[in-house]
């Protein structure tokens, strides 16, 4: 079930390096902003980047990606960066159904039939619901922290108190003191978390900055909220997405050959050795524990996390 | 405004925890052990509540009333109590609305945890006791008790001390952010707001309260059995109710008790301390990080001295007993 991936060890770009340029794309209800890399014609790579991160948490993978031959795509999610919502009206929802749809829209809007799906935190979400929702359209998954489509029926069932202590986030978010201290302190925030995520990783402020600027994006606390809020039964969802959502509350497997990997620093998931989530996956699943990586593990290991999504693509 | 605890006293403190305590030092008693409890309790019906409470001391001396927080219980004042029952105080150590022995004596009324309740928890427990003045000091819910009540009740009170200076909640700024470090020390708070955060408490209390004391305390280093001794008083039928309570009205997110309604509505004026007052910090206090008094002097109005306390945390009558007993005899003295 578990193996121990070898730990990272090759020098990372620069922190003025920048994913660019982006390109922009009408997929479903959003304007999706992208980077793209690799020949056109190569199997198509998904990297979903979470919260609150942007796609530069793939700066050291899509190169490496690319240079195998992979074509690569890295959106970023609704809410982030220079992606926007098409109409004023839609709900600003940051809910799992969404931001899954939303990696299927842009596969759609872009012709890509079939692709690997990676990511991590909300991106690894995305990439579970697309995974075990569209089976078809997925060649393989790579995810960090596992099986993540939220069992929003349990959620008021506690954790032990230092995993919730953990989760304090989600419980300020509640407040509308807590959407006030995110609009007012969303760059403070941001590195709170990321400290208390990847307590090994030492980001420099221009590593910082460059992904912090995606969250001033008009749409952020809109999203972070409300993604919190449905996450505990708070918030209604978009309609739109209810029946996806509606598939998702039986938290269905995940068919498609998958690698999950768990930073050994990871502040926020802590590592497992992958067994609770086993049965989940009913296709071949390996599970990696990396070394010192944190909860942001593509940018923290990218040569772990590039050669898990390589082997998928290969096999 | 400010001065610092005297170096006479640091030294002392100092020279007692290097195990050589000096001859007025074994006097007043040097830390009690785990197993000491403040018994026996005695218990009067006092208000909505049946409060039960320790006393130490002559019954003809001036009183002093100790309060304790959350979550902590009486235990907090196991080396305070007996200094100042030493020194001829009348002590009164109750256990607050949720804690311990104390019980609602209706089971229809509101398992409020307000502000406005436990301050008047406390006045009529000396209407109970036929108590007319006493030295009122506490820290954290036990702070904020003595606050409510020094401030709304002046004339029942000659003095008071506080951890962490003027604790009356300011309820219409709950919605505005704190800085995110601040935030995060909150998580408690922000947590018992959603039912999950009910149902962690009362399954995981002890686990909670031990969190708690850690991130609040770094620098105690407290025992099990010190822990255990005071968990306990958590074991209280009210004690999830109340905890809840407390925290969702904090936020404007629970509606009061009526019966407070008056005494809330004055409090909302965030009323001045018109009595002679103490106010100290400890500078290893992890959620209310110290500070110099300034930015609560204007809600003192008569003589105010703020101290910070070297090595002491959140539950700071406990770990720096010597300066809290000190802060309350130069009151009683006055």
């Amino acid at each position: 079930m578990s193996e121990k991936a070898a730990t990272a060890s090759t020098p990372r770009t620069q922190s003025s390096k920048r994913l660019e340029p982006l390109r922009q794309v009408d997929a479903g209800v959003l304007s999706i902003a992208y980077y793209e890399a690799g020949p056109a014609d190569g199997p198509a790579v998904m990297l979903m980047h979470g919260f609150p991160y942007d796609i530069h948490s793939y700066v050291d993978v899509a190169p490496q990606l690319a240079a195998q031959g992979c074509r690569v795509i890295v959106p970023y999610l609704r809410g982030y960066g220079p992606t926007r919502f098409r109409d004023s009206a839609t709900p600003r929802s940051g809910e799992q159904a969404a931001v899954g749809a939303d990696m299927m829209a842009l596969m759609d809007a872009i012709g890509i039939k079939r692709a690997v799906f990676a990511g991590y935190d909300w991106g690894g979400r995305a990439a579970c619901v697309g995974a075990a929702l569209w089976p078809e359209r997925c060649i393989g998954l790579v995810c960090v922290n596992s099986y993540l489509i939220q069992d929003i029926a349990k959620a008021m069932t506690p954790q032990r108190p230092e995993r919730e202590l953990a989760l304090w986030y989600q419980y300020y978010f509640q407040l509308e003191r807590g959407r006030a201290g995110l609009a007012a302190n969303r760059r403070e925030i941001a590195r709170i978390l990321w400290t208390q995520w990847s307590p090994n990783w030492a980001f420099d402020d221009a590593c910082f900055e460059r992904t912090a600027v995606a969250h001033d994006n008009p749409d952020y606390v809109d999203v972070v909220i409300h993604s919190y809020r449905h996450r505990f039964g708070l918030a209604d969802g978009d309609p739109q997405y209810a029946e996806i959502q509606h598939r998702l509350a039986a938290l269905p497997p995940i068919t498609v050959p998958t690698i999950t990997l768990d930073g050994a620093g990871d502040g926020v998931a802590p590592a497992t050795d992958g067994t609770a989530s086993a049965s989940k996956f009913t296709g071949r699943r390996v599970h990696r524990v990396v070394p010192r990586a944190g909860h942001n593990l593509p940018q923290e290991a990218p040569e772990v996390f590039a050669a898990a999504v390589m082997e998928l693509v290969k096999a | 405004m400010s001065d610092s605890v005297d170096r006479g006293r640091r030294l002392l403190l100092g020279a007692a925890l290097s195990g050589i305590a000096s001859r007025a030092f074994a006097q007043a008693g040097a830390p009690a052990p785990p197993s000491r409890r403040m018994e026996p309790l005695k218990h009067v019906d006092a208000g909505v509540l049946n409060i039960a409470y320790y006393e130490a001391g002559p019954a003809d001396g001036p009183v002093a009333i100790l309060l304790h927080g959350f979550p902590y219980d009486i235990h907090t004042y196991v080396d305070v109590a007996p200094r100042l029952s030493a020194q001829g105080c009348r002590v009164i150590v109750p256990y607050l609305r949720g804690f311990g022995a104390t019980r609602f004596r209706d089971p229809a009324t509101l398992r409020s945890g307000e502000q406005a309740a436990i301050g008047a928890d406390v006045i009529a427990l000396m209407d109970a006791l036929g108590i007319q003045h006493a030295a009122l000091a506490g820290h954290n819910w036990g702070g904020r008790a003595a606050c409510v009540a020094a401030a709304l009740w002046p004339e029942r009170c000659r003095g008071m001390v506080t951890v962490n200076s003027y604790l009356i909640q300011n309820l219409s700024r709950a919605m505005v952010p704190l800085s995110p470090k601040y935030e995060v020390a909150l998580w408690y708070e922000y947590y018992f707001q959603l039912d999950r955060g009910r149902a962690g408490l009362a399954a995981n209390r002890r686990e909670i309260a031990r969190l708690l004391w850690k991130q609040w305390s770094p620098a105690w280093d407290f025992d099990d059995a010190t822990f255990d001794r005071t968990a306990a008083a958590h074991d209280n039928p009210d004690y999830v109710d109340v905890v809840i309570h407390s925290y969702r009205h904090r936020f404007g997110l629970a509606a009061g008790d009526p019966h407070y309604a008056d005494v809330q509505r004055r409090l909302a004026s965030l009323p001045p301390i018109s009595v002679p007052s103490v106010t100290l910090d400890g500078d290893k206090d992890g959620v209310l990080p110290a500070g110099d008094g300034s930015a609560s002097a204007s809600k003192f109005t008569s003589r105010r001295i703020h101290r910070v306390v070297p090595g002491a945390g959140h539950n700071l009558p406990q770990e720096a007993p010597e300066a809290f007993a000190a802060a309350v005899m130069e009151l009683i003295r006055a």
